[in-house]
């Protein structure tokens, strides 16, 4: 067996309610003035109440920052440090899609460090631990929750700005699959798609994988393909919410400890240009990556069928990999008709590619950190043709 | 056993790699039309080697302490940085574990990985030529 470091430094509580008892565990880690860091949505929504009731019990109203875009930026996690800092917060909670918990890891870094943000971003140049940080997903798909990583934009140099480090794990991740009900088909489908391009990039990922991942990555899809479909059909199916919630946390243990890969970095390089939802975006380029990657990943894609699929398919016995390989692309592909996401980045939304376009895609793919974990090697032309396949 | 024995021997084997690739007109080309600065910070020994791509003309090679702000640093062991010039470092895996320590945009380090490769080829000449006893 080849040798690995698995790392999962994040306390993971899973039930329902669980939020509610969030005061405690602050104290525990030290903490007594949080900044809640919420989801603007759930905020009005008032699901968020019983957990601000058990927060008041340290003592003060809590302090609440709900202003977190989408495609959020420094200048928002500036201001939301500026007023962590004027109210005395000495942690952080964070409520909401991977937008929202991207930002309050960035922030923690502001709280603890100060000085110029520039100055962080990178791959492990975070030197020491953060303020507390206790997140709540209510997406189920991103896994930053327990992932060791942030990127949000700058918007004055129109890039994301990448954060990584051991110390961007959460101290502790909530789960709590009522806060999830509220999820929208779209959105559930999309970040569901997310979680699973974790999961199958995690398991192929080039000499990064190891025993204790491929365990969370198998199921984890298992769970996923299994309770997706009923989360986006029936979203209050507790169950199924559950289910999908827990594994994207699975997910994203193991993708931060063996990477993602060609998906990911076309994704990334496709959100930063146009601004769609990263789940969304790939959902789309997934198909498309396995196929690139198919003669490299047969084997890996075909134990995936075998173990999260074999349910579906019950003449598995007997296949070659290459079936079962085939099979997994297939599902992968009528889950997208099925969730009625775009199938093309046509679809997506995206205008037509020009050379100049294709070329700025295909770099910036090229140089994003996930592309070094892809099972297979890729050019330049590599790249561009897989964005004109999938457009 | 480290195996570089000084901070001199070190800085005098990347200069005179970073030489040889400033001398090939590809790379050098490629790395030019970066416009980057890179900073690399060794230890064990200590070491401290700048390539100065800014001015797009001539590839600026400086060991030592360096005023100029560079705008990607890499951290590693020195041992670190002969291997993966030996073409021995799982890059990926080096950065999953911390070994390498990567500040400022990731994306402008990493998109120098392949145009630096075919330098691999040129260090154990560069080593042999200064006499490092090591098996490569
Ligand atoms: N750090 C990591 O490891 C990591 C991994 C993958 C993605 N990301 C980042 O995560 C972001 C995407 O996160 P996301 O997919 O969770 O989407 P998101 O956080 O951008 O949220 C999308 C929308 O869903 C809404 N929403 C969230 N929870 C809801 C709920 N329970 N009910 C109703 N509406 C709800 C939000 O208000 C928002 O409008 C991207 O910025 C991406 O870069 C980070
Ligand atoms: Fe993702």
């Amino acid at each position: 067996m080849n040798p690995f470091i698995f790392q999962s430094p994040t306390k993971v509580l899973f039930g329902e309610y669980t939020t509610t008892g969030c005061a405690d565990l602050l104290l525990e880690l030290g903490a007594k003035r949080p900044l809640l860091v919420a989801d603007g949505f759930l905020l009005e929504s008032g699901m968020l109440d019983p957990m601000i009731d058990n927060l008041r019990g340290l003592g003060e109203e809590p302090c609440i920052f709900a202003e977190v875009p989408s495609d959020s930026d420094v200048a928002c996690v500036d201001k939301a440090a500026q007023f962590a800092r004027e109210h005395g917060c000495d942690s952080i909670v964070a409520v909401g899609g991977g937008s929202v918990i991207d930002t309050a890891k960035v922030v923690a870094i502001c709280l603890t460090l100060g000085g110029d943000l520039l100055d962080y971003q990178g791959l492990n140049c975070i030197e020491r631990k953060l303020v507390p940080l206790v997140v709540v997903p209510t997406t189920a798909g991103t896994g930053s929750e327990v992932s060791f990583v942030a990127m949000i934009k700058d918007k004055k140099e129109g890039k994301k700005l990448l954060f990584g480090s051991p110390y961007l794990a959460p101290d502790v991740a909530m789960l709590d699959p009522t806060l999830i009900l509220s999820l929208p088909p779209r959105l559930t489908a999309a970040t569901g798609m997310d979680a699973i391009t974790h999961g199958i990039e995690a398991f192929v990922a080039s000499g990064t994988f190891s025993v204790a991942t491929d365990a969370l990555c198998l199921e984890s899809l298992r769970l996923m393909f299994r309770h997706l479909p009923e989360a986006f059909s029936r979203g209050d199916d507790m169950e199924a919410r559950s289910a999908t919630l827990v594994a994207s946390t699975m997910a994203g243990i193991a993708f931060t400890n063996s990477g993602v890969g060609i998906v990911h970095a076309l994704a990334h390089s496709v959100g930063a240009k146009f601004g769609t939802h990263h789940g969304m975006t790939n959902a789309v380029l997934l198909p498309f990556g396995m196929e690139f990657n198919m003669e490299q990943a047969e084997q890996r894609f075909a134990r995936i069928a075998d173990y999260a699929l074999a349910a579906d398919c019950l003449e598995f016995s007997g296949k070659t990999d290459s079936y079962k390989a085939s099979f997994l692309l297939d599902r992968i592909r009528s889950l997208l008709v099925e969730f009625s996401l775009p199938r093309s980045l046509k679809e997506l939304g995206l205008p037509e590619l020009d050379d100049d376009v294709l070329n700025e895609l295909s770099c910036m793919a090229a140089s994003d950190p996930a592309i070094m974990f892809n099972p297979r090697e890729t050019t330049d032309e590599d790249l561009i043709e897989i964005i004109k396949r999938a457009y | 056993m480290a195996v570089f024995s000084s901070t001199e021997e070190l800085h005098r084997i990347m200069e005179d790699l970073w030489n040889a690739i400033k001398s090939d007109e590809q790379m050098a080309g490629q790395l030019l039309a970066s416009r980057l600065i890179v900073q690399f910070h060794y230890r064990e020994p200590e070491g401290r080697l700048t390539i100065d791509c800014s001015d797009g003309v001539e590839m600026k090679i400086h060991s030592g302490e360096c005023e100029k702000k560079p705008i990607v640093e890499m951290f590693m062991k020195s041992d670190v940085a002969h291997e993966f010039w030996l073409g021995k470092v799982n890059v990926p895996m080096a950065l999953l574990q911390g070994k390498i320590v990567s500040k400022g945009p990731v994306s402008k380090a990493l998109a120098l990985l392949p145009a630096l490769k075919p330098a691999y080829p040129m260090y154990p000449t560069v080593i042999k030529n200064n006499g490092l006893k090591v098996s490569v």
